[in-house]
């Protein structure tokens, strides 16, 4: 082959690019059979893979696309009409015309399997209902209408088709700035793969001229180095601002490298961008192939296929988005006499759909299915030992399907070959959050689920917060975090009131875990920031936590506010950079990059420090009953003084929020003391009180303004406020619990501190509470 | 600063001979304190002078830190750590020598740069130092060169220090 190898790359991306439109048209004309310009456009596409395999000597593909084009052109002049065999055996065609393609790409040969099979299939599919001896005539037929596609197409039929093939040209078009859709003031830039190529599409070249011309095949590292060459020009460009100079000529051409600069950058970076068609389009292909397998019915609609997405990122949301299809079909979708038992239309209905929000690309698949049964999920998640029974029974819906996400989790009652072995949606998940999105998911029983999966726009760009700790800087993305909260010594909602083990501080009523980055990361032996920090909220996986970072120094403490905030922490936009295996096997670190003054800069993992740091998994902690006493034994209390000074413990995981009220706040309700929250009401419990088995020992009139300590756990799905004096420490249990020692109100007891301490029976709390 | 071009050690015993020619390869040396060390002059990037280097918290001891260098962010590397020889004392400027043993860049911080020597292949014998990041040694005239197996010494560090919490360790 020699020399051919760069006309061969050539000839795959564009075989690849027809075959993904031959997948378009052969579904298209499954819908509507007989389309002329359809099977024009197909045989079109067929004729020009044989054309060109034959130029380069692959002598099974063009065997295939030789006897498919027969078959083709027999459907074309109306010798056969398309029925589901025909369909389907030229499917199978594609399907081997992609593996001979695939192996061209791979080894450079046409690889080992033997396609002489499907080859007779064709020939055979094309002889029926034909006069016999047309067999003998197979060999010459195509050469006969070699000549014809282009040139001897019906006249009156000219005009339709080229319409018709230059919209769904330009659907197939993976260009990010073709013709200049979005804003006029961006060069035509360069576009990677798939512009439909002259040679293959005759008429939707001719129709798509402009498209033609202004796009070319860039290399993609070519781009890369590009964006690179770029980000060292910012750099430079923020050196160049650094300089103090009062002469006008410089300062003026150092205005002008500015803006051009900028718009270098912004450029640069639309050339990463590509529509997600690129992925949508070979679903519908999916959708048919599965819902055949499965005996369904199903239309399926795709929506915003022009959203632009990171190359590097469409790739990477091709499995995941596969798979999650794969399971609307099988599992969504009904057989269609279940759906028309249920006054369900006969097919389903899938929409894949993708759009802009908020700087983030949405991606939702939505069906309307059976839905997920929650109560199976619930089950499955209880028998897993996810989660305790009381527990789940105390989830919201929601909540509960997101253990559909968990490894291994499966409700599929069989497994069929498409999907329900259990593995696959955590498969999503990581796949989605490897690349700094989010799935969630809703779902109606008998009315359908739907899928939201967030992906960032781009990975190599994003606006990052950049901390302080002990003399170094780090990078955190923004995306990850929701608020900044300076940390005060004494005072209103932003204390840090853990110690040592398990430090936490209370916003708007959540108990949310820190972490001091200054010792987190060694940086010092004991942490500064407890008393002058400032608190970066950073949300990953469904977790929030605390980053404490440095906050600046020195200032008073009534002056602490906006200013002294952005001066420990400000916002830029930066450029991912990887930091080599090395480093990044340290699982800490998510890249690193350079800021305008030339320092480099470590970005956080944030899901790496969460893991790191051993966060306590405030959200789904199992329930500490008798029998688990092993994993009690690690289980965190959060531990409070009663009011007449008595020391208790209340299971950390048991607890929703802390509040604090005024004693005026507190409303009699029948023999219940209770506060309003929202709407509603919490009913209030006096720990004392519930020690004391309902003599109100403390209940002693209180000062209208006197504050009020209130933990709201929930328990067996009921939500309970015991009042205390104080709330002390989140405190790591030191042994396991003991319900031995148990008296009145008391559940048992447990090593915390040094001490054993009562733990509170909360179930007691809600029932008499 | 003595950068990497000022070099002031004498002029090494060039290269062996003649027949081999083709064969030989350039290799890059340096020294750590007092020894001789050399990489395949086919891996050098570049050698720098000494520069800022970012800390990176919780990595291994031999990594120092990191350094911007067209584009890519690059690991510098201590190799007296993996190489356990000791370090010239005193805290002039180091010259970075950075090289490609594969995709990523990393900086080697050494003493001071050295010639760039051909060796014959044949000239080279097994590791004298019993040490597995070597490739082997080459009797030079008047010292013995260890040729480096970068790619095996960057590995070495790829185990981090204590995980998260180890408070005491300062670099």
């Amino acid at each position: 082959m020699g020399d051919n190898s760069e006309f061969i790359g050539e000839f795959l991306v564009e075989s690849t690019e027809n075959l993904d439109q031959l997948d378009k048209d052969l579904l298209a004309l499954e819908a509507e059979p007989g389309d002329p310009q359809r099977l024009a456009s197909i045989f079109r596409t067929v004729h020009t893979i044989k054309g060109n395999s034959g130029f380069f000597g692959f002598s099974k593909l063009g065997a295939l696309a030789h006897s498919g084009e027969h078959l083709l052109g027999r459907l074309r002049d109306g010798k056969l009409s398309l029925d589901d065999r025909i369909t389907g055996t030229l499917y199978s065609m594609v399907d081997a015309v992609r593996a001979i393609l695939r192996a061209i790409e791979a080894t450079g040969t046409e690889g080992e399997q033997d396609f002489r099979e499907l080859s007779r299939q064709l020939a055979a599919v094309a002889t029926e209902e034909s006069t016999p001896g047309l067999e003998g005539q197979a060999a010459g037929e195509p050469d006969d209408v070699e000549q014809e596609p282009p040139a001897a197409e019906p006249a009156d039929r000219a005009a339709a088709p080229v319409v018709a093939d230059a919209e769904t040209a330009a659907a197939v078009v993976v260009a990010p700035v073709v013709a200049g859709p979005v804003r006029p003031a961006s060069p035509p830039a360069v576009v990677p793969p798939t512009v439909p190529s002259p040679a293959a599409a005759p008429s939707a070249a001719a129709a798509t001229i402009p498209t033609a011309e202004s796009t070319v095949r860039v290399d993609v590292d070519l781009l890369a180095s590009i964006l690179d060459l770029v980000g060292e020009l910012v750099l430079a460009r923020n050196e160049l601002k650094s300089i103090e100079t009062e002469d006008p000529a410089v300062l003026a051409a150092a205005q002008r490298i500015n803006s051009v600069t900028n718009a270098l950058q912004e450029t640069a970076v639309k050339t990463r961008m590509q529509p997600i068609d690129h992925v949508f389009s070979r679903f519908p292909r999916t959708v048919r192939d599965l819902a055949k397998a499965c005996g369904k019915e199903v239309a399926f609609t795709i929506d915003g296929a022009d959203t632009e997405l990171d190359r590097t990122l469409i790739e990477s949301i091709r499995d995941p988005l596969t798979h999650l299809i794969r399971n609307a079909i099988d599992h969504g979708i009904e057989t269609p006499a279940a759906r028309l038992a249920v006054g369900k239309p006969r097919a389903g209905k899938v929409l894949l759909r993708a759009f802009n929000e908020s700087g983030r690309v949405t991606i939702e698949l939505a069906d309307d299915g059976g839905g997920i049964d929650v109560e199976r999920v619930r089950e499955k998640a209880v028998a897993r030992g996810l989660v305790s029974t009381a527990a789940a029974a105390a989830l919201a819906d929601d909540e509960v399907l997101q253990f559909i996400f968990e490894p291994g989790f499966s409700t599929a009652r069989e497994v069929t070959s498409v999907s329900g072995r259990g593995v696959g949606m955590d498969v999503v998940r990581t796949n989605i959050e490897a690349i700094g999105g989010t799935v969630e998911i809703h779902s109606d029983r008998g009315l359908g689920t739907t899928v939201r999966v967030h992906v960032p726009l781009t990975l190599a760009i994003m606006p990052a917060l950049v901390v302080h700790v002990a003399g170094e800087r780090f990078a955190i993305p923004q995306a990850a975090v929701s608020e900044l909260v300076p940390v005060r010594r004494t005072g209103g909602g932003s204390r840090i009131e853990g110690l040592a083990v398990a430090p936490v501080m209370r916003i708007r009523g959540r108990l949310v875990p820190l972490v001091f980055l200054d010792t987190f990361l060694g940086l010092r032996a004991e942490t500064a920031c407890r008393d002058a920090g400032t608190v970066v909220l950073v949300r990953v996986d469904d977790r929030e936590y605390g980053l404490v970072v440095d906050g600046s120094t020195g200032s008073a403490q009534a002056g602490r506010g906006c200013r002294d905030l952005l001066e420990s922490a400000s916002l830029s936009t930066i450029v991912v950079k990887p930091i080599g295996g090395v480093l990044a096997a340290l699982g800490m670190y998510a890249g690193a990059t350079v800021l305008g003054d030339g320092g480099v800069v470590l970005i956080l993992d944030l899901r790496g420090v969460a893991r790191g740091a051993e966060l306590p998994p405030l959200e789904r902690a199992a329930e500490a009953d008798g029998e688990t006493a092993v994993a009690a034994a690690r289980e965190r209390y959060l531990v409070c003084h009663t009011r007449v000074g008595r020391r208790i413990a209340v299971p950390l995981a048991d607890v929703v929020r802390l509040e604090q009220y005024r004693a005026r706040d507190v409303q009699a309700a029948g023999p219940r003391q209770v506060v309003r929250r929202g709407d509603g009401f919490t009913p209030l419990a006096d720990a004392d009180g519930l020690l004391a088995a309902g003599r109100s020992l403390a209940n002693g009139p209180a000062e209208p303004d006197a504050g009020l300590s209130v933990v709201v756990v929930r328990v067996s799905g009921a939500e309970v406020g015991i009042t205390v004096e104080r709330i002390i420490d989140v405190i790591a249990a030191e042994s396991s619990f003991q319900d031995t020692l148990t008296a009145a109100g008391v559940a048992g007891t447990v090593a915390l501190g040094g001490q054993a301490t009562e733990v509170l029976d909360l179930a007691a709390a809600v029932s008499n509470g | 600063m003595a950068d990497a071009e000022g070099l002031t050690h004498e002029p090494h015993p060039v290269t062996p001979t003649t027949s081999a020619a083709s064969q030989a390869r350039r290799w890059c040396s340096f020294l750590l304190g007092d020894e001789c060390f050399a990489v395949d002059s086919g891996l050098v990037v570049e050698v720098l002078r000494s520069r800022r280097l970012t800390r990176v918290p919780l990595a291994a001891r031999g990594i120092l830190g990191l350094i911007h260098l067209r584009g890519r962010i690059v690991p510098v590397i201590d190799p007296a750590e993996p190489l356990a020889v000791s370090r010239r004392p005193g805290t002039t400027p180091r010259p970075h020598l950075v090289i490609a043993p594969g995709e990523d860049w990393y900086g080697l911080l050494v003493d001071e740069m050295l010639d760039v020597i051909e060796i014959d292949p044949v000239r080279i014998e097994g590791p004298t130092g019993g040490t597995e990041l070597l490739q082997g040694t080459f009797a030079a005239a008047d010292r013995l060169v260890h040729l480096l197996d970068p790619e095996r010494m960057i590995q070495s560090l790829a185990r981090p220090r204590l995980a998260a919490g180890s408070r005491t360790g300062g670099v």
